[in-house]
């Protein structure tokens, strides 16, 4: 898995001197703290006993990753539309390390990010539970729900044939995630045919479970599931990606 | 009994609605250049991605270094060194890094790759360039950094998809001289395809001609050359051609005739062509043929392909 690591710092090195990346990522994290969660802390006031940003960094921290993936499985299509990828397949490395290295670098920029919106959420007034392994789990969380994520993207930028319509694919797919589940609102405040959807969504259980861990908000779903869901999204996401770049294989890159 | 550097036997790729290739066999001895010439969408490149492990074919079998190309294929990619039609680059990384992270790739250790580097910039002729970003570089040096890429890891065998397409006349020769040195110096085995003539003639130990996916002719640049007919007499005229074709096929000094169809120019390979032209001139006349024009000429390698390919226009 040494190429993995190779492909791993080479998009981390591109992205470091990338500042337009760089910035465009860490102001949106800001900015999605800052306004979102400002406005709608005057508008809601405590949820579940803790006050609204803590409660709602969890959910946007999730959609950064989210956004992260769409940003790494972009990465993958314009290397492959620009036949940047063939370097890598007649190179003697495993399939799987190419995919591996581009979820890695985008599982480390949703970090990076997540890291920078728990510092701004913080100095707006989030708190976080005592018992920093807490923090710790929900960052490991983060990053594996990150890699499923990208895993998902890969699996469509490898059989996209173009920018717009892998947006187009990226599209129908990031909204429901997004608004289908626990980030903005609790739970119990939806009608019961939305709670069973949002109940499919892995996102749910991500923010569910980063909720209790680093925000010391009272876990609504049992922690170890939302540890299995998380997981299995992971892994799941890098098999259907590499199930997707191996078919995409046989037909032409 | 030495071991082909590379092996195709009766190579095919189809897809749902066309055909790539179909029964193509090829094969290359070690230390060989060898040419694949072919008009566009001939199938020059679905072979060279058969043999470079990136596709698999539908049919036959290949062996590259000795190995299959399908059940061997990480053996395989370890012993060759590959440049792609379209070029291949980072633009935000510097020639340096590109060397770099390709030897990583391959797992040279970094007293290896520096000295590789090192060797190969001198040899590309990018010293000065190496430590710039790729998007400050023009085509021809991107050519050569990605000649220098392909060589990085020390190939056995090296692959070049039309390695100085869209290249000025400097750049095309010093490629050529790379090439050239690398074969001689290095033993290396090089397959490239080209649709430069002068490419094939300057390079090519060996040349396979392919169209519509397969192998229409092989030989020697000189041999291909040969086998049309010592020289060549090209008649352009009106009237009727058809019949004058027809009966100077027949002339025992004749030893082939083709006719471009969009020209109308008829090319008559004869065993002497000095002392044939006056036949062919009161040929013409007796058969109800004006001659507009006559020249003499010695076959290339272009009329070889040209006579193997036909002049139709193809859509690639």
């Amino acid at each position: 898995m040494y190429a993995t690591y190779v492909i791993w710092a080479k998009h981390m090195h591109k992205f470091s001197r990338s500042t337009e990346e760089a910035m465009g990522l860490a102001l949106q994290s800001v900015m999605w703290v800052v306004l979102f969660g400002v406005g709608m802390r005057g508008l809601v006031g405590d949820v579940g006993g803790n006050d609204y940003m803590s409660y709602m960094l969890p959910g946007i921290i999730a959609l950064s990753a989210l956004g992260g993936a769409v940003g790494g499985g972009l990465i993958l299509l314009d290397e492959r539309l620009r036949g940047i990828t063939k370097e890598y397949l007649v190179a003697p490395i495993p399939r799987l390390s190419i995919l591996l290295g581009n979820a890695a670098s985008t599982a480390t920029k949703a970090l990076f990010q997540a890291l920078l919106m728990l510092l701004v959420g913080l100095l707006m007034g989030a708190r976080l539970a005592g018992n920093p392994a807490g923090w710790l789990a929900a960052l490991v969380l983060v990053a594996l729900f990150a890699l499923g994520f990208s895993g998902l993207a890969l699996a469509i930028a490898a059989q996209s044939r173009s920018i717009m319509g892998y947006h187009g694919m990226i599209f129908l797919f990031n909204l429901p995630i997004l608004f289908a589940s626990n980030a903005l609102y609790p739970l119990d405040v939806l009608p019961s045919w939305m709670q069973v959807v949002v109940l499919f969504n892995p996102t749910t259980y991500l923010i569910d479970a980063t909720r209790a861990l680093a925000f010391g908000t009272p876990a609504t779903l049992p922690l170890l599931l939302s540890a299995v869901v998380v997981l299995s999204l992971a892994i799941g996401g890098v098999g259907l990606a590499y199930g997707s770049f191996q078919s995409a294989l046989k037909r032409n890159m | 009994m030495t071991t082909l550097a590379i092996e195709a036997h009766n190579l095919g790729k189809h897809y749902k609605e066309t055909t790539a290739l179909s029964d193509l066999s090829l094969q290359v001895e070690p230390q060989q250049i060898y040419a694949l010439l072919g008009p566009n969408g001939a199938g020059k490149t679905t072979t060279l991605s058969i043999l470079t492990t990136l596709l698999p074919p539908s049919s036959g079998t290949a062996r590259v270094a000795g190995f299959d190309v399908v059940q061997q294929a990480h053996e395989v990619r370890r012993r060759i060194g590959v440049t792609f039609q379209e070029i291949v680059l980072d633009r935000d990384l510097t020639g340096r890094q590109v060397l770099d992270i390709h030897g990583q790739l391959y797992r040279l250790g970094k007293a290896e790759r520096t000295r590789r580097i090192s060797e190969l910039v001198t040899l590309v002729q990018l010293e000065d360039a190496i430590d710039r970003d790729i998007k400050t570089y023009s085509g021809g040096m991107k050519r050569r950094l990605e000649l220098a890429r392909g060589l990085m890891t020390n190939p056995e065998i090296l692959f070049l998809d039309e390695p100085t397409q869209g290249l000025d006349p400097q750049n095309r020769v010093g490629i050529w001289d790379y090439i050239r040195t690398l074969n001689r110096e290095h033993n290396l085995t090089v397959l490239l395809t080209t649709h430069y003539m002068e490419e094939a003639e300057a390079l090519a130990h060996r040349v396979g001609i392919i169209d519509h996916g397969t192998m229409v002719a092989e030989g020697t640049p000189a041999g291909l050359v040969a086998s049309l007919g010592t020289e060549l007499i090209r008649v352009q005229g009106s009237g009727d051609t058809a019949h004058f074709i027809k009966t100077i096929t027949t002339m025992p000094f004749v030893l082939r005739v083709d006719q471009d169809q969009q020209q109308g120019a008829i090319q008559i390979y004869v065993d002497n062509s000095t002392r044939r032209l006056l036949d062919v001139v009161q040929m013409a006349g007796s058969n109800g043929m004006r001659v507009d024009d006559i020249s003499i000429a010695r076959p290339t390698l272009g009329d070889a392909f040209l006579h193997y390919t036909g002049r139709g226009l193809r859509d690639a």
